[in-house]
């Protein structure tokens, strides 16, 4: 078929199945894992809430302000990329990345429709639109998406998600093909720099391969033929270049073509077994081996200094983000002191200063919030809706819908110091134990003299 | 007009014109740009004609569709009215001291209170009610020149001070600069200061000023400075001075007092916004 690319099979065809299986049933199927966060709350184990502007991790919530924690994964999970990339060549291009998995579906989509009467065009079209479905899953309630969509209740945004990421999977994954690595993706203008000599690579084995010649064509002596034959291993079958899903001809050499996916060396394998030769014309090898004509291929080396590089910034970035993770504070607690004015002088001579108070409990099942000031900071709390007098030492909140605005009027009594500008710390305590959730600090203010 | 020719080496057509034996190959525009500027011809035309585009000598041609940015904010504001009504009417079905008892309602009179404080209040008292000193009194203490209860500040609200109001609280400080001489005034403000201090409650008595302020003042700031509701007359014997608490300040304020006046909120705000706003402005200083 044209554009299609042959059937491989071999140890790398197996990997290759194996793990696209995995990160697709990892797309479609992580959604609709469920998370009991009690009823107000979704219930979606993984959840992407945009209109909250949150994500739902298992039992973690995280709000736009903990950015940081994503530029930590972010980073190691680059960093693993390239550990990967500088210990085993190109696995990520050859194995994992979304665009090789799906090109490779609607490659066996191909093959499987052949003979079989099954216009193909159809099935790439349900696949693509299922994408689509499978990624506005994240999103959204998953389970319940099917129904809304067809029942025509579905956000928007959901239709957009089904139809945009549905086109781009049809355009880059039926269409684009090889294209997107040959000249998208920016990945491949990285590998220069993260690959050296060592480093784990395709390689056609030119010092038994060539020179190429029809199988009939007596095998040089050194590779165990009989004198004056001028054969090397090479048949010149072509295989590796039919099985390629990005057409390149590997026995041109290491190239920016080849995403390292192992096609090639299934292919070649299965090819040297029926003619009686030793597997390995093509492997995963490194260049120096490669050159040093060697029938053992070298291993991957983990402690070589680039790739221990590599890994100790991503265990730093990873370990940084698990530690931030961990240490999330179960509320985020504001107090905006007012500056039009920035303090009101009572009629005893206290001083009084308005703050906005903004919390947002991040924790289930926070309900009465009780407010204090600092060991030894003097102050009466009141919220400026509530009540007729002065204020008091604490002052008892409860939150409606985890969140809480409210005006707090502070006032330091007379006597107490409240000239110029003071640190404030506002103690936020879980009325039913006690238990101190945070310390929001700010200024008082007093007049200068 | 040239004559057309076609490139032998390219195959297109050239323009026709020739420099030196140069010849340059026609590259017209691409038929899709030339669609889509006539389609945005076609367009701008239909918009013409279902907006208002037209000027009249009177106001402006209303267009097919009678769009208008006054009408769509009417309905705007209808729809926000139409979702505010059951709120509106839960408020005025409840005595005014225990609309802070619904918690929900609480929360909807705050959130109004709040935006009808900064149109109508926030001119003058400031969006955090901390007032002007020398000009408009602080809403955010604990001091109330008229009355702090919730019904004393819709009276307020409503009718104003000093204005023209019928029915707005009027009260006038004397001229004492004609009446008294300088150095009577310097006496009754040195008494004045004495007021807010508790230390001196034994030895005020003897001070000279304490005769001229029994005699002038008293009667509306009452014996011992404690202000008078009734005239607006303000607390003399705390720490809250709306004109200053200098002695140069209280002795100006004697000779040629300054009075402020607010105006009557009758004609612009209903019995539910007064209501709304008489609490948020009730909660903001602790009200009475």
């Amino acid at each position: 078929m044209k554009g299609v690319p042959a059937t491989a099979s071999g140890r790398y065809r197996r990997i290759k199945t194996g793990l696209a299986c995995l990160l697709l049933g990892w797309f479609f199927l992580v959604p609709f894992l469920r998370w009991d966060r009690g009823p107000d709350l979704p219930g979606q184990a993984i959840l992407f809430d945009l209109p909250g502007r949150r994500l739902f991790l298992f039992g973690w919530e995280f709000w736009p302000q903990d950015l940081p924690i994503a530029v930590g994964l972010l980073v190691g999970a680059a960093s693993l990329l390239f550990y990967a990339t500088a210990l085993a060549g190109r696995v990520w291009c050859g194995f994992a990345c979304p665009q090789t998995v799906w090109t490779d579906l609607f490659f066996a989509v191909d093959r499987f429709c052949e003979h079989r009467r099954i216009p193909p065009v159809l099935v790439k079209i349900a696949i693509a639109l299922l994408t689509g479905f499978g990624f506005a899953c994240w999103f959204t309630d998953a389970p319940t998406l099917a129904g809304r969509l067809l029942g025509g209740s579905a956000a928007p945004g959901s239709y957009g998600a089904v139809l945009i990421i549905g086109g781009l999977t049809w355009l880059l994954g039926v269409y684009a093909k090889q294209r997107v690595c040959l000249h998208m993706c920016p990945w491949p203008r990285f590998q220069a720099a993260l690959l050296d000599r060592d480093s784990q690579v395709v390689t056609y084995q030119a010092w038994r391969g060539e020179s190429r010649g029809r199988k009939r064509i007596p095998l040089r002596e050194d590779l165990g033929g009989e004198p004056g034959g001028t054969r090397g291993d090479c048949i010149d079958c072509t295989r590796c270049v039919a099985v390629c899903p990005t057409l390149i001809d590997i026995r041109d050499g290491l190239q920016m073509g080849c995403i390292g996916c192992g096609l090639c060396v299934d292919a070649c394998d299965t090819v040297m077994d029926k003619i009686g030769r030793p597997k390995g014309l093509i492997r995963f090898d490194s260049e120096t081996n490669a050159n040093a004509k060697s029938w053992t291929k070298t291993l991957p080396r983990p402690f070589a200094a680039k790739p221990m590089l590599f890994l100790s910034v991503a265990v730093l970035a990873l370990g940084a983000a698990l530690f931030a993770m961990l240490t999330l504070s179960p509320l985020r607690a504001d107090l905006d002191p007012q500056r039009n004015p920035l303090f009101v002088r009572l009629s005893d001579g206290g001083i009084r200063n308005d703050f906005l108070l903004h919390i947002q409990a991040r924790q289930p099942g926070l309900s009465t919030l009780r407010l204090r000031l600092a060991e030894g900071e003097a102050g009466l709390l009141r919220l400026a809706s509530s009540g007729d007098h002065i204020g008091a030492e604490t002052v008892d909140v409860t939150l409606d819908q985890r969140e809480l605005r409210e005006r707090l009027l502070i006032t330091r009594p007379a006597g107490a110091d409240a000239k110029g500008r003071s640190p404030l710390h506002l103690l936020v305590q879980d009325a039913r134990d006690g238990r101190l959730l945070g310390t929001v600090e700010t200024q008082f203010w007093g007049p200068e003299s | 007009m040239a004559q057309r020719e076609r490139d032998a080496l390219t195959g297109r057509l050239t323009t026709g014109h020739e420099w030196d034996g140069i010849k340059e190959l026609s590259t017209p525009i691409p038929t899709w740009w030339i669609t889509t500027f006539l389609i945005s011809i076609m367009v701008a035309l239909i918009y013409l004609w279902l907006m208002p585009s037209f000027a009249t000598t009177k106001s402006l041609e209303p267009g097919l569709l009678g769009w208008s940015s006054r009408g769509e904010l009417r309905e705007e504001q209808a729809i926000a009215a139409a979702a505010q009504a059951p709120w509106r009417q839960r408020l005025m079905a409840v005595p005014l001291e225990e609309v802070s008892k619904d918690e929900e309602l609480r929360r909807f009179v705050q959130a109004g209170g709040r935006a009808l404080f900064n149109e109508n209040c926030a001119p003058c008292h400031g969006v955090g009610g901390g007032g002007q000193q020398g000009q408009f009194p602080a809403l955010l203490d604990d001091d109330w020149l008229w009355g702090g209860k919730p019904a004393d500040i819709i009276q307020t609200v409503r009718h104003g001070i000093r204005n023209t109001d019928e029915e707005s609280r009027q009260s006038a400080m004397p001229v004492f600069g004609d009446s008294l001489s300088k150095e009577q005034i310097a006496n009754v403000a040195d008494y004045v200061l004495t007021l807010a201090d508790k230390s001196k409650a034994d030895s005020r008595a003897a001070l000279p000023g304490a005769a001229l302020f029994k005699d002038n003042c008293a009667g509306c700031h009452g014996e011992n400075g404690e202000g008078g509701r009734d005239f607006g007359a303000p607390r003399l014997n705390d720490a809250i001075w709306l004109y200053g608490g200098s002695r140069d300040a209280i002795i100006h304020q004697i000779t040629s007092p300054r009075m402020g006046s607010m105006p009557s909120f009758a004609s612009r705000l209903n019995e539910e916004s007064l209501r709304m706003l008489a609490l948020y402005v009730h909660g903001l200083g602790g009200g009475e």
